[in-house]
């Protein structure tokens, strides 16, 4: 059945298309229970986290306790029974309920980092920072969990500790492209002419392990004219960094072009480019 | 959209609202001699970590490029914060706001109030600051700020029941694939039809 397989693929990718989620198995729940067969359970379960996210606490309601009836005593139903309390901002319930999850089973690491979900939610930053350190003191090979780390000292404008997270997840992921990407933004961020050339190298080094990541190909064009245009630089490094960054803009030209069907906004996005080599190549 | 005082105008209003979280966004204005500045479009920038600076100068530069071949000036920043509750400037919001009013120095800086979005549209949930003095103060805002607040409601509800928003590009999704139109031409499209 079309919305079988629809849901299936929403599944796999890890999509979070809440509303059409909802709409579509909201349907075949409905409509075609009998026909799902043992799909029917993880169904419930997508159908009940989506629900959560588009406000029908109806739907997750009834999609939780045919789970509850299924699954007695299931540790997964008790997680999701907690995720529910937390789409109600019941957090001191739902806080209790991944308690007795952990009560029963210390090493489950999804009630765990629920619980600092939930301080995430609260605006608990300070907080959901220390207990999710103390997570990974426990499990560092979670890299979930290091790319969340990494995001919240972001989000508090803590740079270097955010550079670390990614560090370890470069370290164990060296063939992806985004890690690099990220670790390049968060040195250009952090600012000064050493920062700027690392990030210069991963932006460069994210592209060669994707040539059509446009973030890197920008950040590369940005973080070697920043250094060119710099007073601290020798003129032999400026020569180097204006060839990188042209370099970098005669690939955005190209990548534009062919995305373009010559549509007005690419034509405008090409000029600005323009603009750019033109002003790096006068300075 | 809003505008300073209350002036009718014979342009038609293009209101816009998004509402992914963490979106921001900034404005342009048609270029004129009169007090009075009225935002007629706005650009969504960002629904991931907001705090990184590269892709944020990449994306000022770019629409500052754009901007100007359509005679419109940046003339503000506007951002929904992930936590619905967190309707505040932060440090992001401010160091954009701060950057745009150094081209423009009567930038206006939005903040979102998601605690108070319906459907329906019924009351402005914009919190419109002003740059003095380099900090921002927060100014009255209600239907008068809005060229025409019952067009808005009505084009804005329409557009929220039709998911629109389902087809928002912002400039992540642009950089995720270049064929995504940052312009939103087909949103503007169904804009001019509701009006």
């Amino acid at each position: 059945m079309e919305m079988r397989d629809k849901l299936r693929k929403w599944r796999e990718d890890n999509h979070r298309n809440s509303e059409q989620i909802v709409d579509v198995g909201e349907e075949l729940i409905n409509e075609h229970a009998s026909k799902l067969g043992d799909d029917i359970w993880i169904i419930y379960e997508q159908v009940m986290i989506a629900a959560l996210d588009c406000s029908r606490d109806d739907l997750a309601w009834t999609c939780l306790q045919e789970l509850k009836r299924q699954f007695p005593g299931s540790q997964r139903v008790k997680r999701l029974a907690g995720m529910r309390l937390e789409a109600l901002e019941k957090y001191e319930d739902a806080s209790k309920q991944y308690d007795s999850i952990l009560q029963d089973d210390p090493t489950n690491t999804a009630a765990r980092k629920r619980k600092i979900s939930i301080l995430k939610a609260q605006g608990k930053s300070a907080e959901a920072i220390r207990e999710l350190n103390e997570y990974l003191e426990q499990f560092v090979g979670d890299q979930e969990a290091w790319h969340e780390l990494s995001e919240l000292y972001i989000n508090e404008h803590d740079y270097g500790k955010a550079a670390f997270c990614l560090e370890e997840l470069m370290m164990t992921n060296p063939h992806n492209h985004l890690y690099c990407e990220q670790y390049a933004e968060v040195k250009y961020t952090q600012g000064g002419l050493e920062n700027l050339e690392l990030s210069r190298k991963y932006f460069a080094q994210a592209l060669k392990l994707n040539n059509r990541n446009m973030r890197a190909l920008f950040g590369l064009y940005m973080s070697a004219s920043h250094i060119a245009a710099s007073p601290k630089v020798n003129a032999t490094v400026k020569k180097a960094n204006v060839k990188y960054a042209t370099w970098a803009t005669n690939q955005i030209n190209r990548a534009y072009q062919l995305a373009g069907r010559g549509t007005k906004e690419n034509k405008c996005s090409v000029k600005a480019v323009e603009e750019m080599l033109e002003s790096i190549t006068m300075s | 959209m809003y505008n300073r005082n209350v002036s009718p105008s014979a342009k038609k209003s293009q209101p816009k609202l998004e509402w992914r979280s963490e979106h921001t966004s900034k404005e342009k204005k048609k270029d004129s001699h009169s007090i009075p500045i009225l935002c007629v479009d706005c650009i969504p920038l960002f629904h991931g970590t907001l705090a990184l600076a590269p892709m944020l100068e990449v994306a000022l530069t770019l629409i500052d490029t754009w901007c100007k071949e359509n005679k419109y000036v940046i003339a503000g920043y506007y951002q929904a914060n992930e936590r619905t509750k967190d309707f505040r400037p932060n440090q992001v919001a401010e160091k954009v706001g701060a950057r745009i009013a150094e081209n423009f120095s009567e930038a206006a800086m939005i903040m979102v109030d998601s605690t108070r979005f319906t459907m329906g549209c019924y009351e402005p949930i914009l919190a419109i600051y002003d740059h003095h003095e380099n900090k921002w103060k927060c100014r009255d805002c209600n239907v008068d700020s809005f060229e025409d607040w019952c067009e808005a409601q009505k084009i804005t509800s329409a557009l929220l029941e039709g998911r629109s928003y389902e087809s928002l590009i912002d400039f992540d999704n642009h950089l995720d694939d270049l064929r995504n139109d940052w312009t939103n031409p087909e949103i503007n499209k169904s804009v001019l039809h509701l009006c």
